[in-house]
């Protein structure tokens, strides 16, 4: 089993409300029960086929697709459920009760990233933890303090280990 | 009864009295009148003179808050933690203070650049005169920002200070609002947001205005001469003068010392940041060529330092690093300080002689000076990095590391990981050190490029190892080949220029005009711009730049060795390439927009800002983007062209704005407007789609740029354009046609024509539209029509019949 919840530091000040640091088998058991999931999925996958393959994976359970900046590239015709959006207007209609969704099925209750910069994702996560009722959940290479719960600062090949295992528990 | 005039007068009574009359309170006004010009509402607005414009805009571009830190710190009541919107104990909200955390920062940028332009202004007034005549082309409309918001049109330097005045009462009363106890509503922060950034673009256009007047700079001039820029132009083996800032006043007398003493050829002067720009723009109107070269961008700044190449370093004001003095004096290299804002606390020398400043400075009695004699420092400057070339010379100041030494100080890498994760940008520093062990240096010169020089590096690391210097080190190969071409600033748009082009701007058969401004702050270097102007100018968008985007545009080369700026041509046209100039000219991007409306739609310009702004917001597609902003200046700047309905899109690194402005485009109330003829409610389409907000890569950025140029003004030949664009660009960076492109179309003529058979078919299977196929045409389905002489407007009063 990874353990993805040692090392927690943080490089930048945020405020109190810290995300929890959460291993990937807890993480796939969270994502399993959560009613209207959503995975975003950015632009620095494309860095990484490994990754890709990681979100595809993920996304073959079923769970829905936002694809910000321009990673649809490598999710089109993959037979999964992806839209494109900008990642700074999903933070804000995630946080809009009118929003019906990318699919116009209604609003989601867990929003789980991969794949993103690190200091834009703190950015848009600072808005939704602020703002919304959102469970937000980073399984990213690194610690996301604004998440609800994160992954901790991995290794790359670490952190391809607990995707490994939190699809094992989708 | 005569009225009184301006001047110097004496009373024959008395004797030694003279009096001095140098402003008349209400004589432009009067002029104004005089001359027929009719004055709209809301000349020299204070906070809440726009307030109703605002919260109209505000009201479709809702504020989004994304906190740099959940905390308020301003008093100590606190720190009140306001995580979850919580309020503190003064009873402020994190969305408000949030919001006032925005306007903080664009009033400090609108301070810097009307800073900038009083001590400017005082200065050429010295000089000059009160009298000396605005010159800055052909055009008739010479300050379109100003008369805009102030109603003054102003003639000569001396109405400019007028100007300034009210400029800084009015950022006065904004920053009063930012203390503790004042203003608790986000939405009224966010409209002074907007004021803030409306007095900045005023700011400018008067920095720019006085300074073009007066120092022989290029006037709409459509052939600007082409400059020399990066850090390979620089001649290494000559003495080394840097000059460093955006304030070219003091800099302009060394440019003359070196001239009127024919030292052009034995000194290398370089700038660094806007400087630079305006000092390429000095005395080269009437076919004068460049005294100066760019070296480059604030992301140059500490690598050009660290390089040892500088004999002296001359600093003036604005992005200029704190650690210029310390970063020099591990080098030897004596700094001077020019302004009131940056001293360092230098000793000031602006009253002793050039002889002694020079023996004290080569003989390293004092690191480095504040002279703000200009006089002394034209000599200073240049005769010391004549004297200090040879004297640093023989000392063998050795600056980067060897080749031997990289190698070491890779393997005192860790692999900690502290310099990746503190680096602004999280590049693989790591990876570069690990080959490095191997000799492998190719990693580290990948990152020269993606790097913005800022040093956060080499303070992280535990094992003091130089993480920047070792960048450079690797990239000595590619630096000595950076090398480019960037065309001087050329200035505003004539008058001419908007009759000749503004119909196809408003129709939309110029598909818009793309702003690329601001800074360094780059997520994945310089190069992006780059490809974003090509692709651009090849549909042929109007492609503007200014500041540091203009400089970093030249430094690349198409397959047959040629710039962007070598290959466009510059007029005020569609598919062509301008540079306007430094920061301050960003003034005239938007006055180019408030021109279309006053010379091409003959809209009352003077006091008359709303309905311009209406005007431009309904009708002109033009989209900033500011793709590595990084400064306080830079979101003042995007706000003043929010504030005119101008859309921009910052790069991921703008994120950290904290607030941005977007739209809902599945909330079909928002948009709505009034048909200005009779009054009635006209759906529009949802573009721009927000005010500000960020795209995480170019990728992304291009189809953003084409959608939301789109504007209700369009004409049937206009939208096929633009939407040809969208659809084209969302295919080409994103592999995927956009899934709102038929929410765009109101007839079939606005179709692409090589597609609209098959545009037709998804219609009707996709969203169920009616279509006659015999006929080709589009029976119901759209939810606007195609009216070319509808009059959209958001302004209620401006409807026939409500005035």
């Amino acid at each position: 089993m990874v353990d993805t919840t040692k090392n927690t530091l943080i490089y930048t000040t945020s405020g109190r409300k810290v995300a929890k640091p959460v291993n990937p088998n807890v993480a796939g058991k969270m994502i399993s029960k959560a009613k209207r999931p959503l995975l975003v999925v950015g632009a620095e996958l494309l860095k990484d086929e490994k990754l890709i393959e990681k979100a595809i994976t993920i996304a073959k359970k079923g769970i829905p697709v936002a694809a910000t900046g321009h990673s649809i590239t490598a999710l089109v015709d993959k037979d999964i459920d992806v839209k494109y959006i900008n990642i700074h207007s999903l933070g804000t209609f995630l946080g809009d009760k009118n929003w019906t969704g990318l699919d116009g099925q209604g609003s989601y209750d867990t929003v789980i990233f991969l794949g993103h910069k690190k200091y834009y994702l703190d950015q848009v996560l600072s808005g939704i933890k602020n703002f919304t009722d959102l469970k937000a959940l980073a399984i990213e290479r690194h610690f996301m303090q604004n998440a609800t719960l994160s992954f901790g600062n991995l290794k790359p090949e670490v952190h391809l280990e607990a995707l490994d295992e939190l699809i094992e528990n989708l | 009864m005569s009225d009184i005039e301006t001047g110097k007068f004496s009373i024959d009574e008395l004797e030694n009295v003279q009096i001095t009359i140098g402003k008349i309170v209400g004589a432009i006004e009067k002029k104004a009148k005089e001359e027929g010009v009719e004055v709209g509402p809301t000349p020299k607005p204070g906070i809440s003179g726009l307030r109703d414009w605002d919260h109209k805009l505000l009201s479709r571009y809702q504020p989004v808050y994304t906190p740099v830190c959940d905390q308020c710190c301003y008093c100590t009541f606190g720190k009140c933690d306001l995580g979850g919107n919580k309020e503190g104990a003064c009873g402020i909200n994190m969305e408000a203070h949030q919001a006032r955390e925005t306007l903080l920062r664009v009033i400090t940028g609108a301070a810097a650049h009307s800073a900038h332009g009083r001590h400017i202004l005082h200065h050429l007034i010295d000089i000059y005169g009160r009298d000396k005549a605005i010159d800055v082309g052909p055009s008739n409309l010479v300050a379109p920002n100003t008369q805009a918001v102030t109603g003054i049109k102003p003639e000569t330097l001396g109405d400019l200070e007028e100007v300034m005045d009210y400029v800084e009462e009015q950022i006065n009363q904004l920053l009063a609002t930012v203390h503790a106890g004042q203003e608790g509503a986000a939405i009224d922060f966010e409209s002074k947001v907007l004021h803030g950034g409306m007095l900045d673009h005023v700011g400018m256009e008067v920095s720019d205005l006085a300074q073009m007047s007066c120092l022989g700079m290029p006037k709409s001039d459509t052939e600007a001469p082409l400059v020399e820029i990066g850090m390979g132009c620089i001649d290494s083996k000559k003495p080394v003068l840097l000059v460093i800032g955006h304030n070219v006043s003091g800099v302009t007398y060394i440019m003359d010392y070196i001239h009127d003493h024919n030292l052009d050829d034995k000194i290398e002067l370089g700038g660094l940041c806007c400087t630079a720009i305006d000092m390429t723009r000095y005395k080269v109107e009437n076919g004068g060529q460049p005294r100066a070269k760019v070296i480059g961008t604030l992301a140059k700044e500490l690598k050009m330092i660290r390089s040892g190449v500088p004999d002296v370093i001359v600093v003036d004001e604005q992005c200029v690093r704190a650690d210029v003095l310390e970063e020099a004096k591990k080098l030897s290299i004596p700094v001077i300080t020019t302004n009131e804002k940056i001293m360092y606390g230098l000793p000031n020398r602006s009253k002793d002689s050039a002889k002694d400043i020079i023996e004290d400075l080569s003989t390293f009695k004092d690191p480095g000076a504040l002279i703000l004699d200009y006089d002394t420092l034209g000599e200073v400057a240049p005769e010391l990095a004549i004297k200090m070339s040879k004297i640093r010379e023989d000392m063998g100041i050795k600056a980067l590391p060897s080749d031997e030494e990289l190698q070491g100080l890779s393997e005192k890498c860790v692999q900690c990981a502290a310099c990746e994760m503190d680096c602004p940008a999280n590049l693989p520093i790591m990876a570069a050190m690990k080959a490095g062990v191997d000799k492998d240096f190719s990693k580290f010169e990948e990152l020269h490029d993606v790097c913005i020089g800022c040093g956060r590096c080499d303070q992280a690391c535990p094992k003091d190892i130089p993480v920047l210097d070792m960048i450079e080190q690797a990239s000595r190969k590619i630096i000595r080949e950076e090398k480019g071409l960037m065309r001087a600033g050329r200035g505003q748009i004539s008058d001419p220029e908007i009759r000749e082009e503004g119909v196809n701007l408003v129709l939309g058969t110029t598909p818009g005009i793309i702003a690329m401004v601001g800074c360094s702050n780059y997520p994945n270097g310089t190069r992006d711009l780059y490809t974003v102007a090509d692709e651009m100018l090849k549909r042929n968008y109007i492609v503007v730049m200014s500041g540091c985007s203009a400089m970093d545009l030249g430094m690349y080369k198409n397959e047959d060795g040629q710039t962007l700026y070598e290959k466009y041509p510059a007029k005020f046209l569609a598919g062509n390439l301008i540079n306007v100039g430094s920061c301050v000219s960003n003034s005239h991007i938007t006055g180019t927009a408030i021109k279309v409306a006053a010379i091409f739609a003959q809209r009352n310009v003077s006091g008359n800002y709303e309905e311009i702004a209406d005007y431009i917001t309904n009708r002109i597609g033009a989209v900033g983007v500011a793709w590595g902003a990084y400064s306080q200046k830079a979101i003042a700047i995007g706000s003043g062209c929010n504030r005119l309905g101008i859309p921009v899109v910052v790069g991921p690194h703008g994120s950290k704005y904290r607030r941005a402005l977007i739209g809902k485009p599945y909330d079909e109330a928002a948009w709505k407007v009034y048909d200005a003829r009779d009054g009635s409610e006209m759906p529009i389409p949802s573009s721009p789609e927000f005010l500000l907000t960020t795209a995480e890569s170019v990728e992304e950025l291009f189809p953003m740029l084409a959608k939301n140029c789109i504007r209700p003004s369009d004409n049937n030949m206009g939208r096929m354009i633009k939407l040809t664009h969208y659809m084209e660009l969302s295919q080409k960076y994103l592999g995927h046609m956009p899934e709102d492109w038929y929410k765009f179309v109101r007839t079939e003529t606005d179709l692409p024509l090589a597609k609209r058979e098959q545009l037709l078919k998804i219609l009707e299977a996709d969203h169920g539209w009616e279509i006659d196929w015999k006929r080709k045409k589009i029976i119901s389905g759209p939810t606007m029509k195609s009216d070319v002489s509808a009059q959209p407007t958001n302004v209620k009063r401006l409807c026939k019949g409500e005035c």
